[in-house]
């Protein structure tokens, strides 16, 4: 693979998503002195472009495109070991979570669609019915990834064992979560919220 | 026999994907005298999927269910590692940010209660109930079984959140298994990923990952793996096979939720413990190790 050069300059400089970053994780990139400890406990650094650490290099110098452009962030699995082993408490796994929030929002130059896609069912899933629905959310998944055969020879088999359930699950909360969503939403439209 | 009483929140995967663990749950619970109240239309707490692309939604679904919550009484138990995680989050974040709070309180429209205790079954079993009694209410000691428990990322990560035990070194669920007469095996990834939710989006870094796991366990001598969280349990055990075949490996390695075993150290029926439903059948190894009848 041919090396590419990692040109950063203030012009691509954005503080500003920086401080957002901060707000929303609760984390201060600041602290990081780059030990590495979090990229060598990560279990998808060999699939990232940024292993974990880099990306807290990249906020301190407000290269924020530069984490968007990449695939980093929609290969995190959320696993916490970065956040439990950084010896200067910056909860890694949290600014994870924050710069995919922000790139959702922006809808990003991230190629990484299927795990949006996949996130995206998911709260929709629950915003519906309340509860996940699980063959729903398999089935929906694959005709818009355009996979209709993935994972199909599973499905009898779920079937069979009784873990694939045909009906979504009953709740009397349905429409207290859709109010949920919608004030969050109402917030957002107002700029209360982040 | 004993007078714990919680208010129980099962997560959307124990009424479907991962019932046995909702059923094996709740044999235990009853054989042990822990009363398990449902809490009444309780709703998703929103998973890895909400707090990945949306904190704020995470952290009020979460508190909506503390609110449902209100309605039993007792602290509330946890099977799934999962909703443990985010019930545990959610009342970490919200206890040190007022202005989160204030946010998810208009959010759900009322008050947020974070003084309720959450606590995951592993705990009921091991601490509130004790393993002391828990060793005395064995009738069919697990002799001869050697256990590989695998505790995955939520149960103990991060550091001050799930508080359930040590992050890097736990040992909880080996105290369990080894109370109701189980070996358990070091081993080396006890605590890594099995690629958790990619199971939907990544299939291939589930696969890789899980593959390290059932390896490693296999490569220790375990005769099986015990785990209490459903995910780790769809992707070692529903995709064993496919795994096997990619990486053409022989594993065979039934994976057990922690309440099965502990069911069947109880004497419950295994017929009553949800191990049909397991995809790698457990038949052959417990009748083996004479844990059910057959030739």
């Amino acid at each position: 693979m041919k090396k590419k050069k990692m040109h950063i300059s203030q012009e691509t400089m954005d503080v500003e998503m920086v401080r957002k970053v901060e707000q929303l994780s609760g984390t201060s990139v600041r602290r990081c002195f780059q030990c590495g400890k979090c990229s060598a406990g990560c279990p998808m650094a060999t699939f990232m472009d940024h292993p974990p650490n880099r990306i807290v290099r990249l906020l301190q110098l407000g290269q924020w495109q530069r984490i968007l452009a990449g695939r980093s962030i929609w290969y995190c699995v959320s696993c916490e070991t970065c956040s439990t082993r950084c010896p200067n408490q910056v909860h890694l796994a949290s600014i994870m979570d924050a710069l995919r929030k922000l790139s959702w929002d922006q809808d990003g130059p991230s190629k990484e669609s299927y795990v949006q896609l996949a996130n995206k069912l998911f709260l929709q899933n629950i915003r519906t019915y309340g509860r996940q629905y699980e063959l729903r959310l398999a089935a929906v998944f694959n005709v818009k990834s355009g996979q209709f055969l993935k994972d199909m020879m599973l499905g009898p088999k779920l079937f069979a064992k009784g873990k694939l359930k045909v009906f979504h699950q009953k709740n009397k909360n349905i429409s207290e979560v859709e109010k949920i969503f919608s004030r969050i939403d109402e917030m957002r439209r107002k700029g209360e919220a982040l | 026999m004993s007078n714990l009483k919680y208010s129980y929140y099962p997560g959307c995967s124990l009424h479907a994907s991962a019932t046995e663990y909702d059923i094996s749950t709740r044999e235990v619970c009853t054989a042990l005298g822990i009363e398990l109240q449902e809490i009444p239309d309780w709703i998703c707490c929103g998973a890895t999927p909400a707090h990945n692309v949306d904190e704020l939604l995470s952290l009020s679904l979460s508190a909506k269910n503390l609110e449902l919550a209100e309605q039993v009484p007792g602290d509330m138990a946890v099977s799934c590692a999962s909703c443990f995680s985010r019930l545990k989050f959610t009342q970490h974040i919200l206890g040190k940010s007022e202005t989160k709070l204030k946010l998810v309180e208009k959010a759900i429209d009322g008050p947020v209660h974070l003084e309720r205790r959450v606590k995951h079954l592993l705990e009921i079993l091991a601490r509130d109930y004790g393993l002391d009694k828990l060793a005395a209410d064995v009738r069919k000691p697990l002799s001869d079984i050697t256990v590989a428990c695998y505790y995955g990322c939520l149960l103990t990560r991060p550091t001050d959140v799930p508080n359930l035990d040590c992050t890097e070194a736990p040992t909880i669920m080996e105290s369990i298994v080894e109370t109701v007469g189980g070996t358990t095996v070091p081993w080396t990834h006890r605590l890594e990923c099995c690629g958790a939710n990619f199971t939907l989006s990544r299939p291939p870094v589930v696969q890789q990952l899980s593959n390290a796991v059932l390896e490693s366990a296999k490569n220790a001598g375990a005769d099986c793996i015990v785990v209490a969280c459903p995910l780790c349990h769809g992707n070692l055990d529903i995709r064993q096979k496919e795994i096997e075949s990619i990486y053409g490996s022989s594993y065979g390695l039934p994976i057990f939720y922690i309440t099965q075993l502990v069911g069947l150290a109880l004497g419950i029926p295994p017929e009553r413990l949800g191990l049909d439903s397991l995809c790698v059948s457990p038949q052959n190894l417990l009748k083996e190790k004479k844990l059910i009848q057959g030739a």
